[in-house]
């Protein structure tokens, strides 16, 4: 059961650690963005009045909220398999 | 105070006492008095996480910051806001599952020992006081500043209240004040917002050009750059922003008041729709500030830009909207310092009176004796530092408390779930190397060294107002020292195995559960 339990915690890993890294390159790029590019950042963005800077600051709340509820998911579906696992284990 | 501010007060004051006369009913154990017996629902707990997390700071200081910045003041909200992320992939579930009623229960479930839960207790006493006396003392010159209370009555009256929720309701009563807190707090901003578009005639570009107007900034208010100057300094802020959140125990301890980590999850879901819609709308507020009662005029009443929303509740609505605002205030304010008390409270009677010195075999009557002593001690503490403290500008340990948190408790707990190799000499010298390195950053910088009117009159040796980007690798660096220079950990590979599993999946060994 052990084995079987901790195959489903690196397979869970797999997806989670690259996906925070995504997260966290998105979120300290707006920082480095607005030093390193600034006048890329204050150019008007495809919405129009809105600069760049503002569209990426904006994304950040979907993101968090997109990023979470992928999250959930992900994780309900493995824990349907560790309950499987002991489930198993009982019979 | 006019009769309309007294009422809504009164209301306020009124509402959070029959929870608390409801909750005390129902905080007859240590279960039910440190973490509501895991009763609530994860949207409640997210409510409740909410109304923990959204400070006067953020209310206030966010919608100031944003009248009188522009886009950098919106900034702080984003590395607010994707903490949660942190929090959620990395601690909550492991928390929940190893912990009872602290943060020491999580670590000590690795590491048992009195000296660990020592250092795990002292930690989270001191980020929650620290985080509480801020609270207070902006409490104090808040209700000064908008209805003319004096000082010392508005902390006493606030510092009193934050007790008797403790004291009698426990986690019961501090959770459905949290709740209420954020449905008025919700509501408020919402209607305040609504006003704002309906004064535009709903017309966003309108709103944008009146802002143009209103501030000296002109055209470049819309863009960044007016509030963080220094690339460095601002990096280590998102970085203090972003982690800090992980580390903070008030935060942490409201993942126990869950039955399981599928509410676990849905509390920190809940919390970011919450506080991430309240972001926006502050900066509705924010720019409606600018466009309806326009920067002169603010900077002429509060120079911090601090009152800007209740301000504009007063421009746009009059006494009445003014009055639910500071209402609205007030109760943010005795919500955060509720949660914090009952943090502060947990550290010290169950960690250090119920694990330390009673060693364990206190009886549940004794251990919710101590409880209540304790949160009274507390409340009592806090307040009569916040009365001395008047004249001191204290405002700085807000941002120190998330430097704290990101330099001690974070690395400690991250390493203690994921680093097999990790020891207890390790995450002790984690926790104190965090510590002091945040202090004494703190110490040496502007903040307190400071030519113009700092504590000390001379130049800062460390440039930087948030040291986060020197005191988080310390507390990491500190961990990892501490344990390849340390002997093994008496646990074996199985141990930690078993213990990891447990972690991330909630599976316990037949020997776990006997």
């Amino acid at each position: 059961m052990e084995e079987r339990v901790l195959a489903l915690i690196r397979e869970r890993k797999k997806m989670l650690i690259p996906t925070l890294m995504l997260v966290f390159l998105f979120y300290f790029m707006l920082p480095l963005s607005l030093t390193l590019l600034p006048d890329l950042m204050n150019r008007t963005s495809f919405i129009p009045g809105l600069t760049w800077a503002w569209v990426y600051a904006f994304m950040q709340i979907p993101m968090t909220w997109l990023v979470g509820w992928g999250y959930h998911v992900n994780a309900k579906k493995l824990e349907e398999k560790i309950n499987g696992i002991k489930r198993e284990e009982l019979k | 105070m006019n009769l309309t501010y007294f009422l809504f007060f009164v209301c306020i004051i009124v509402c959070t006492l029959i929870i608390t006369y409801w909750a005390a009913r129902r905080s007859n154990t240590t279960n039910r008095f440190y973490i509501a017996s895991g009763s609530l629902t994860g949207f409640q707990n997210g409510m409740a996480i909410a109304g923990d997390f959204i400070s006067a700071a953020s209310f206030l200081g966010i919608v100031g910051m944003i009248a009188i910045s522009g886009y950098d003041g919106f900034l702080y909200s984003i590395g607010f806001l994707v903490s949660y992320i942190v929090v959620l992939f990395l601690v909550a579930e492991p928390v929940h599952r190893l912990g009872k009623y602290s943060l020491g229960d999580v670590i000590c479930s690795r590491f048992p020992s009195g000296q660990m839960r020592m250092i795990m207790a002292i930690g989270a006493f001191m980020i929650s006081i620290l985080y509480m006396i801020p609270q207070l003392v902006a409490s104090g010159f808040l209700l000064r500043l908008l209805l003319n209370i004096d000082y010392s009555i508005s902390v006493l009256v606030i510092g009193g209240l934050m007790t008797i929720y403790v004291v009698f309701g426990g986690m019961v009563a501090t959770s459905w004040v949290q709740i209420v807190k954020t449905v008025v707090l919700m509501s408020g901003t919402f209607l305040l917002a609504l006003i704002v578009f309906s004064n535009m005639n709903w017309n966003l570009p309108y709103l944008l050009e009146k802002v143009k107007t209103g501030s000296p900034l002109g055209e470049s208010f819309f863009l960044p750059g007016h509030q963080f100057g220094n690339p460095l300094e601002f990096l280590s802020l998102q970085l203090a922003l972003v982690l800090g959140t992980a580390g903070l125990p008030h935060i942490l301890i409201r993942l126990f008041t869950v039955r399981n980590t599928f509410e676990v999850r849905r509390s920190l879901i809940s919390s970011t729709w919450i506080i991430g819609t309240f972001y926006i709308m502050t900066l509705v507020l924010g720019l409606g500030t600018v466009a309806l009662l326009g920067f002169d005029k603010l900077i002429a009443i509060d120079p911090t830009g601090n009152l800007a929303a209740p301000l504009l509740a007063k421009e746009v609505g009059g006494d009445f909207l003014l009055a639910f605002v500071s209402a609205i205030a007030f109760t943010t304010i005795v919500a955060v310092v509720a949660g914090l008390v009952i943090s502060a409270t947990t550290a010290f009677s169950h960690d250090i009176f119920h694990h330390i010195f009673k060693k364990g075999k206190s009886t549940e009557l004794e251990q919710l004796k101590a409880a209540r002593w304790t949160a009274l001690g507390i409340g009592f503490i806090s307040t009569m530092f916040a009365l001395q403290l008047e004249a001191i500008n204290v405002t700085f340990l807000v941002s120190m408390t998330f430097i704290v948190a990101a330099s001690s408790n974070f690395p400690v707990l991250i390493l203690t779930i994921y680093w097999k190799r990790f020891t207890q000499v390790g995450a002790i010298i984690g926790m104190v190397s965090g510590l002091l390195a945040s202090l004494v950053l703190v110490l040496l910088g502007p903040h307190i060294m400071n030519s113009d009117g700092g504590w000390i009159a001379r130049d800062a040796v460390i440039s930087l107002y948030n040291p986060g980007i020197i005191s988080i690798p310390i507390g990491f660096l500190g961990a990892y020292l501490g344990t390849i220079c340390s002997s093994k950990q008496a646990q074996t590979e199985a141990e930690f195995r078993r213990f990891y599993i447990r972690s991330q999946t909630g599976i316990t060994s037949r020997s776990e559960n006997s």
